[in-house]
């Protein structure tokens, strides 16, 4: 068995470039944990079976587990480190404090990127959509029914900033 | 993970040269990388270990577009499920692909999962999945599912191996007569999905007869008039779990009879399972209650279940019954 | 300083001595006017969490770190005939690697050692490596070289109870002395029943999955130990850790600032924690060692599987004559020390009957250990007594609820002493029917197809009552401010939020001047374990002792500086109030600031419990589906409970509790089911893909009525425990609901898709056709 090579890459998380030699095998996660220090996602299964790991990749809601990281090196990357700004929270957040939506909270900042990625694409869901938002997102403390609550809290205290900002 | 190399070819044809050469020390080959949302965890688990990995999202003729023409629709093989999901032209006219898509895995893995990696997806028994055990479909001896916790297993004996097809978007393909695209060093070649896929035996491990040095460019759909269709699944708890029974119908009606029906069943063989005698049975009918009763009876014709999988039976019956009787209503 | 008495008891090893410390306060009254405690509000730890800064065990970094991956069995039970690690010392980027051959014979379990020489179990400690990064310690894993002999091995209960069988252990495979336990005359109350029931059930093997795996990270400096540990008990650990490195226990820090769920599985040291450190210690670096999602799911505990023969006797009124469980669990391959099911209490304790026999026989297998698991014992007990109760009042053609109302006990009948809150059990009868809707016409089923039900079922559980000892320091800072400093941990349940609550409310601040420090053995004094929903009831009352002790400094002190007599003052919402005289109240602020920089600081311990009474938590659910007779689905949950858990300190979290524990539940009851193959002793779903934790759209829907009537006599706060009972109850309601629905009874659990169509099939085989 060959150790094999390290290559340079890019990876574009939260609007910062990290310019990183990895091998090809350490995945998205470990990356952003072991040679970024964001250790807001977190690895729980490391299989696709829970949605811990869940960050956004150029829009979209996806498993970091299961994404090499050099297979993201032209890709904008968001994590939850990426949301709040300065000390004022994204309104995701914001409804999970409110809402009471975790427990241990080791399944949340899964739960918070997945309805991040559905407030862009979508800012007025329906109860519907954000239930199937969240349903690549375990959480085994069983926060569900406040985790339901904060996705329409949140959906609406963004639709208020908005109205606010015009 | 085992340590590989990474490469990004530029064309489809240094793609194919790429899988098709052995450079020195790579004896275990290369794989292609598409979503990687299977071939990773494979690695993860070392039941695949190769030696380069290749790259194919970013080559420019591999398409993630869906397009339609009077002959039906292509979709590329990077197309993810998620955007069958979505697809006004697939909602519309193969809304069972649009469904088996929507209700496979979740959200964040259709964003990633392409459709090509989907047909190629491996079992997903939990003897094949464990590293300690080295199965038949391994290279062993024994297919140890046979005598074993086979809950999950085959209903249709037609291979030594008896785990079942873990795709749902495969299930609907079928009934939807679906054809995959396929390149290689020898040329293009396209086949109907049935072709494509094939039991495992004893020369040829896998479920598809897809050669070594070829890709699947893309899926092509005939053209839909008159169709209906749709897709059932039947999971262990309400998402995000492989089906247990999978069911497929795609049925041509006009004013109450049935002109060609195709249906299509998963989680019951090593293969997406086509009914072909409850399509006969159908065909010609007068749909009615009991037509599609006959037509549930005959679309388990033949099953043989193992020590704990007979519920399945039932299961699919119902399903069958239930998706016929939406396509007529 | 608050008295203390010492007082000779027996325990295991002959006379001890349990120290006795007053509270030095008085209960609060049940209709007392509280202002922090009774309401709601946010966990203090929302920001950390949210923000993704919330540091747990696998966060931690430090300069230098490994990381470490441990070899396991993937035999189920063989002879370790050799060990070769030369390669993988070898194998780029390892810095440690340790395995029998190289690391001190450690005691561990009941006669082995940290490295066994014999495993028992697939997912056995057998080597362990630490490595620049996770990636190259799993490559020199595969280096090493391990010579077995496979051994003859069992995997069930019955595999194990077989005359021929191999055993588990050199003294055969009972798991520690048989438990039994009887009063009155049970065969006698049995013959002389107008009515009797005996019917086997079995539960499964349940795993525990707590997101954030088992693991920690250690690192010494010199002589002295540090662990970033993902765990229940930081003093447990600093005392397991200590004794098993030879350390002294002050050499030995703890720290735990989060942890992504424990549910029981968290309480001890585990091997993991030995390694890591032994590791660390060779390599002069720190070291991560988390365990992965299988080894989690083989080595680190699960529920006890169980068979449980149970027979009720009953005259012709409902009035329970006899109660008689024979039961059978599944140790696993080691005892991992106290953490056995207690799954006869519940016969024994829960219904009023003279006549109770419990019979309870531990086996090992060759599966990993099994551990307490949220509300263990009760959980499988639950799913048997309260099927063999709806079994009962059907055959009685009694309504349920009555049958357990006419079956009421108001004593606990092992000790003979008198509940602290007699009512609590009736008065979560009354709330959940109400709530709930109990006896209503059931509405029609949403489709043809499909049949509905409801069900009930009711719980006790000895936990929840807290106990000594437990402490707890407050320094109240000069501009008015106070530290909370404890060495307990929140698990997840939000302990720092209820607890800082008690504090704010004796203190008479407002919850923003509290900052509240937990889970560091090096800062803060010494706490139980958080199990047993034992938290708050241990250590509110210990906070608000501290605060008391701390509020009668302030009131001193404000007394000289506003010239009122101290027993005219009181403090409230931040504020010195003058008995009477309005005008002249001023802020806690202004009264600490004239001592700067002095600060007040009080210590408060938990006093005993009564000695007369029990204390005990109830609860009872109500459950509603439907049933496809075609597909076998199970839909469309609702479920409601109502649980005794005392004064609610926090609402938000109380419901919070009920909500989670319900969820597991509905897992338990549904889909949760260690599969293991017993030809080749492999666990065939040690990861969440197969083993299918509920999703989102699983959750049912959760009415929580709230009991919410202090326990006076329990302890100064009032509140008992919430974090296990609400699982307890979740599974047989379903059960029960199922068979109204369609009239099937599944005595083996869990009641997944395999096992309803496979029912419904032979219902319909023998012709019975469903009930309307
Ligand atoms: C947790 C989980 C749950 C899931 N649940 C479901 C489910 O319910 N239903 C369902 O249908 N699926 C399910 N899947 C499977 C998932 O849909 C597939 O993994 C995915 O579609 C594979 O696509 P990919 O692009 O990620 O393929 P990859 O993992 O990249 O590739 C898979 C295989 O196909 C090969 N390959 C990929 N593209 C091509 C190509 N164009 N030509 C030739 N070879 C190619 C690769 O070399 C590899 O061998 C689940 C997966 C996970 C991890
Ligand atoms: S069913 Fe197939 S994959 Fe599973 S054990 Fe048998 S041969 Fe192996
Ligand atoms: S850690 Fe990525 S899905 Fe579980
Ligand atoms: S809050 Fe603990 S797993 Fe979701």
């Amino acid at each position: 068995m060959e150790p094999s090579r390290h290559l340079p890459v890019t990876l574009s998380v939260n609007g910062s470039q990290y310019p990183i030699l990895i091998e090809p095998r350490r995945t998205l996660l470990d990356a952003l944990r072991h040679d970024l220090g964001l250790t807001g996602a977190k690895k729980v299964c490391d299989m696709g079976d829970c949605g811990a790991c869940t960050v956004i990749v150029d829009g979209k809601a996806m498993y970091a587990c299961l994404l090499l990281a050099v297979d993201c090196d032209d890709r904008e990357i968001t994590t939850i480190e990426g949301l709040a700004t300065g000390n004022e929270l994204d309104p995701v957040q914001e409804a999970f404090i409110r809402a009471d939506a975790f427990q241990c909270g080791f399944c949340t900042s899964g739960q918070i990127m997945s309805l991040r990625a559905l407030l862009d694409a979508n800012p007025e869901p329906d109860d519907d959509q954000i239930l199937r938002a969240v349903t690549g997102n375990l959480c085994r403390c069983g926060a569900y029914p406040n985790i339901l609550k904060a996705g329409r809290l949140a959906a609406d205290l963004q639709a208020q900033a908005a109205s606010n900002g015009q | 993970m085992k340590p590989f190399d990474f490469a990004r070819p530029e064309t489809i044809e240094d793609a194919v040269a790429m899988l098709d050469a052995r450079p020195a020390g790579h004896a275990n080959g290369s794989a292609l990388l598409a979503g990687g949302t299977d071939l990773l965890t494979l690695m993860k688990a070392d039941l695949s270990a190769p030696d380069r990995l290749i790259d194919i999202k970013r080559l420019a003729e591999l398409d993630n577009r869906i397009e339609e023409d009077e002959e039906g629709l292509t979709i590329g093989a990077l197309v993810t499920l998620a955007q069958l999901e979505e697809d006004p032209r697939v909602t519309a006219l193969y809304p069972a692909l649009a469904e088996a898509s929507s209700l496979a895995a979740t959200p964040q893995l259709r964003h990633m999962a392409t459709i090509g990696g989907n047909l190629l997806q491996r079992p997903r028994c939990w003897y094949f999945r464990n590293p300690h055990v080295h199965c038949w479909l391994k290279g062993g001896d024994e297919c140890q599912a046979r005598q074993g916790e086979n809950q999950r297993h085959a209903i249709f004996d037609i291979s030594p191996c008896v785990a079942v097809h873990p795709s749902d978007p495969a299930t609907a393909l079928l009934a939807l007569d679906a054809t995959v695209r396929l390149r290689g060093a020898a040329g293009e070649r396209e086949l109907p999905i049935a072709d494509f896929f094939a039991p495992p035996t004893a020369e040829r491990c896998t479920e598809t007869i897809i050669r070594g040095d070829e890709l699947i460019v893309a899926v092509r759909l005939p053209a839909a008039q008159g169709w209906r269709s749709t897709y059932l699944k039947a999971m262990d708890r309400k998402v995000w779990a492989f089906a247990l029974v999978g069911v497929a119908a795609a049925l041509r009606v006009d004013e109450g009879r049935v002109i060609d029906a195709r249906l299509a069943l998963g989680g019951v063989a090593p293969i997406p399972w086509r009914a072909e005698a409850a399509e006969r049975l159908l065909a010609g009918s007068d749909i009615s209650a009991e037509v599609i009763s006959h037509a549930a009876e005959a679309a388990l014709d033949g099953a043989q279940p193992l020590a704990k999988n007979a519920y399945k039976i039932l299961l699919a019956k119902a399903l069958v019954r239930r998706a016929l009787m939406a396509l007529s209503g | 300083m608050p008295e203390i008495r010492v007082k000779p008891k027996q325990g295991e090893n002959g006379t001890e001595l349990e120290l006795i410390e007053d509270e030095g306060v008085r209960a609060w009254a049940p209709d007392a006017d509280l202002q922090i405690v009774g309401q709601p509000h946010p966990r203090l730890e929302g920001r950390e969490k949210v923000t993704g800064r919330a540091r747990y065990a696998s966060d931690v970094r430090l300069p230098g770190q490994l990381y470490a991956r441990v070899l396991r069995s993937p035999y189920p039970h063989a002879r370790i005939v050799s060990v070769d690690i030369g390669k993988a010392e070898q194998a780029p980027g390892v810095r440690a690697v340790i395995h029998a051959g190289n690391v001190p014979r450690i005691p561990w379990y009941e006669e082995g050692v940290l490295f066994e020489s014999t495993v028992r179990f697939v997912g056995d400690e057998i080597a362990a490596v630490a490595a620049e990064s996770e990636e190259q310690a799993e490559d020199a894993l595969r280096l090493i070289e391990v010579e077995y002999e496979p051994l003859p091995f069992v995997s069930t209960i019955e595999e194990a109870l077989a005359p021929d069988a191999p055993w588990v252990h050199d003294d055969g495979n009972i798991a520690g002395e048989p438990k039994t336990y009887e009063r009155g005359d049970p065969d006698a109350g049995l013959r002389d029943a107008d009515v009797t029931i005996d019917a086997a059930y079995s539960t499964a093997s349940a795993l525990h999955n707590a997101f954030e795996s088992h693991g920690c990270t250690t690192f010494w400096d010199g002589d002295s130990l540090t662990l970033w540990d993902s765990t229940q008990a930081i003093f447990v650990i600093r005392e397991q850790v200590a004794e098993k490195l030879g350390l002294p226990e002050h050499r030995v820090r703890v720290v735990k600032h989060h942890m992504g769920g424990g549910f029981g599985a968290k309480q001890i040291a585990w091997k993991h924690d030995v390694i890591a450190s032994l590791l660390s210690r060779q390599a002069g670096r720190p070291v991560q060692l988390m365990l992965d999602r299988e080894a989690e799911n083989l080595a680190a505990g699960n529920r006890n599987p169980t068979r449980q023969r149970v027979r009720l006797g009953a005259r012709r009124d409902g009035t329970l004559t006899a109660i008689v469980a024979d039961i059978h669990q599944a140790s696993g391959a080691y005892r991992t020390g106290g953490e056995a099911s207690n799954v006869s209490g519940t016969y024994q304790t829960l219904y009023n009957c003279p006549n109770v026999r419990t019979e309870q026989v531990a086996v090992y297998t060759n599966t990993g250990p099994a551990v307490a698991f949220r509300a263990p014992g009760h959980v499988e007990a639950a799913f048997a007594l309260e099927q063999a109760m709806d079994e009962l009042a059907r055959t009685l053609e009694m309504d349920p609820v009555k049958l357990r109302r006419q079956n009421y006990s108001e004593v606990d009948q092992l000790e003979g002493k008198p509940f602290t809150l007699p009512e609590g059990l009736r008065l979560s009868y009354d709330r959940v029917a109400d709530a709930f809707g109990w006896g209503a016409e059931k509405p029609p089923p949403s489709s043809e197809s499909k049949r509905r039900g409801v069900g009930f079922a009711a719980h006790d559980w000895s936990g929840g009552t807290g106990h000594p000892p437990g402490y707890a320091w407050i320094e109240l800072n000069a501009d008015g401010t106070a530290d909370v400093i404890t060495g307990t941990q929140d698990i997840g349940t939000g302990t720092r939020t209820g607890l800082a609550q008690v504090a704010a409310e004796e203190l008479g601040l407002p919850l923003d001047c509290i900052a509240f420090r937990l889970g560091d053995t090096a800062t803060g004094p010494y706490s139980p374990v958080s199990s047993g929903s034992a938290t708050q009831a241990t250590i509110g009352p210990a906070v608000r002792a501290a605060a008391a002790e701390v509020k009668a400094q302030l009131l001193e002190v404000a007394s000289s500086v506003l010239e009122v007599g101290a027993d005219r003052l009181s403090v409230r919402a931040g504020r010195i109030l003058v008995d009477g005289d309005e005008e002249r109240s001023i802020a806690v602020s202004a009264v600490t600031e004239k001592i700067r920089p002095h600060t007040l600081q009080g210590r408060g311990a938990r006093g005993p419990n009564p000695e007369d009474k029990t204390i005990r938590t109830f609860g009872a659910q109500c459950v509603e589906l439907e049933v496809d007779i075609e597909t076998g689905e199970i839909d469309r949950l609702r479920i409601a409970a109502a649980h005794d858990c005392g004064r609610i300190v926090n609402p938000t979290l109380v419901d919070s509790q009920v909500v989670g524990g319900i969820t597991q539940g509905v897992g338990f009851a549904l889909t949760e089911e260690r599969t293991v193959d017993p030809r080749l002793g492999l666990v065939l779903n040690a990861n969440l893909e197969e083993y299918h934790v509920p999703t989102v759209a699983d959750a049912p829907a959760i009415e929580h009525a709230r009991v919410g009537v202090p326990d006076s006599e329990a302890n100064s706060t009032g509140a008992k425990g919430i974090g296990e009972p609400p699982l307890i109850p979740t599974a047989p309601a379903i059960a029960n609901a199922v068979y109204d629905a369609i009239g099937i009874r599944f005595r083996e659990g869990p009641l997944s898709r395999a096992r309803v169509v496979a029912a419904l099939a032979e219902q319909r085989a023998q012709g019975e056709g469903s009930r309307p």
